[in-house]
């Protein structure tokens, strides 16, 4: 374990921890979830660990963590915390004497029954950005790196418009109009943006196009950062596609963007849902001047409707006690075994199952 | 990680006249053996990286053994190098796949990295020099007749 790298925010060696929840339901005009995530290692051989994001613990306008509570056989498990994201993860580790390493995790937030939305119209809120969180979040990542071709088209895209919002709205729309989702893609693509402008092919899902967004905000000196969640309820605006029906959410992970804007603060935007619902919105292959199109493309600039949980906004992440390679974004559980990965878009090989229910005031 | 695939189909990015040498290649198979080029010195070696959230890649799989079968008995060996998965998801995929060919990790993705494969599919055939004369990114059909004639001038 790379301790001058993660910091432990609460430690349990113990195979069970509980933390109290914090009060939020009932709060008016606040719903709250509870998602429990299990994970059963298959196969174990040598020593097996799980790393499972965490729903952001802040307290936003548009987000309240509420706590986490773990059992199950993990000789040791911890709540880790990335120093320079803030990334939160559940690390659990099993000896190589546990047959059928397992490990159940709830965690309970909120979220508002209204839609997170900034009215554009009305700047001089007084937000600003430090200059070091600005270069914070107009840094490159390992994948979304801001020069070369990343800035030669953003700066194309964002010619004859001015300030934070004029130039996030060029590239919002950029990539709306030029991208398209790849349902054939695993999991909601890894965001390799340069490869994506080099090929021309701007096919993919959440994860490739609202980095898309993000990288190129950011190559104009736009601050920006994808924002990691799952989404956990039907959409209350009627799109079939922007939302879960289920309480079995093991493959609904969706990643949203944000970009910050002078005197207003981050703003939400989602172009990867706009072109879900092209796709996905029944009858499906929607054309773009159709009426549920232009209201989603509307809608998502500006807001996010919150029927989803935001896990983090880390990028690049190391695993701490792996020697595999550093996860372009935290949004599944990532376990492994002997030292070998197990494949974290395939919850049934895995396996996890990810599981979601409202609690009633 | 650092690797994206081409859907559509591409054409041959260097013809022979390119010929360079590769840089090093010494993998673990799924069953621990390590494999180095100089083990496949004399024949035409065709290093396939690949991945298995890659769709294209998945694709073109099974193209790379009906090659392999069609050049059966000749100086010919397809390396399938994977990127970074390990041993677990790799191995597991290729249970579902049959195949005679070997099956590479790339544990850390520093091999594919040295080899600049960072658009998967990326495929790289060796002649019996060891040089590289063929390198192709995206998926193809490797059984075409255009692909294996492109090979099969290369044997010895």
């Amino acid at each position: 374990m790379d301790r001058r790298a993660f910091l432990a925010s609460s430690v349990a060696s113990a195979a069970v921890a509980s933390l109290p929840w914090r009060v939020a339901q009932g709060q008016s005009g606040w719903r709250t979830f509870e998602v429990t995530t299990r994970i059963d290692i298959q196969r174990p051989s040598g020593v097996s660990r799980a790393w499972i994001p965490l729903p952001l613990s802040a307290s936003l306008d548009w987000h309240r963590g509420q706590g986490n509570a773990w059992h199950g056989n993990a000789s040791r498990a911890e709540v880790l915390r990335d120093p320079k994201y803030g990334v939160e993860m559940l690390y659990a580790e099993w000896s190589d004497a546990e047959g059928a390493p397992y490990l159940e995790i709830t965690s309970r937030f909120s979220t508002p029954v209204r839609d997170r939305a900034v009215d554009l119209s009305r700047p001089g809120g007084g937000a600003a950005l430090s200059e070091a969180e600005r270069r914070f979040f107009t840094a490159p990542t390992d994948l979304i790196p801001t020069d070369g071709i990343v800035r030669e088209t953003a700066e194309g895209v964002v010619k004859g418009n001015r300030g934070d919002v004029g130039k996030a709205r060029a590239i919002y729309e950029w990539v709306v109009d030029n991208s398209y989702r790849d349902p054939k893609v695993r999991g909601c693509g890894w965001g390799d943006i340069e490869a994506m402008l080099e090929t021309k092919n701007l096919g993919g899902k959440c994860g490739d196009l609202n980095a898309l967004f993000v990288g190129l905000a950011r190559a104009v000196g736009v601050p920006a950062r994808d924002v990691y969640g799952i989404r956990v309820a039907p959409s209350a605006h009627g799109y079939k596609s922007l939302g879960t029906g289920s309480p079995v959410i093991s493959k609904a992970q969706h990643c949203r963007a944000e970009f910050f804007a002078q005197g207003i603060g981050w703003v939400p935007v989602d172009p990867a849902d706009v072109r879900k619902v092209v796709l996905e919105e029944p009858p499906g292959n929607l054309a773009m001047d159709d009426g549920k199109v232009e209201a989603a493309r509307k809608r998502l600039f500006g807001s996010w409707e919150m029927n989803w949980l935001a896990y983090n906004m880390g990028h690049d992440i190391s695993l701490p006690g792996s020697r595999g390679p550093k996860l372009p974004y935290l949004m599944y559980p990532n376990g492994e075994t002997g030292g070998d990965r197990l494949d974290q878009l395939d919850p049934d090989a895995f396996k996890y199952g990810i599981n979601v229910r409202e609690l009633k005031a | 990680m650092r690797a994206r695939w081409l859907a559509a189909l591409a054409v041959f990015l260097a013809a022979s006249a390119m010929a360079a040498p590769p840089p090093p290649l010494e993998l673990a198979d799924l069953g621990g053996r390590t494999h180095r080029l100089a083990d496949y010195r004399g024949k035409v070696v065709l290093v396939n990286f690949w991945a298995t959230w890659c769709g294209p890649c998945r694709e073109e799989m099974p193209s790379l053994e009906r090659l392999r079968q069609a050049l059966e008995g000749r100086p010919f060996v397809v390396l399938a190098v994977n990127v970074a998965e390990g041993g677990r998801v790799a191995g597991d995929y290729m249970k579902t796949l049959p195949h005679g060919f070997t099956v590479l990790l790339d544990r850390d993705g520093s091999v594919t990295k040295a080899w600049g494969a960072r658009i998967l599919p990326a495929t790289y055939v060796l002649g019996p020099d060891g040089e590289i004369r063929i390198r192709h990114v995206g998926a193809i059909d490797w059984a075409s007749s255009e692909a294996q004639q492109r090979i099969a001038a290369l044997l010895p």
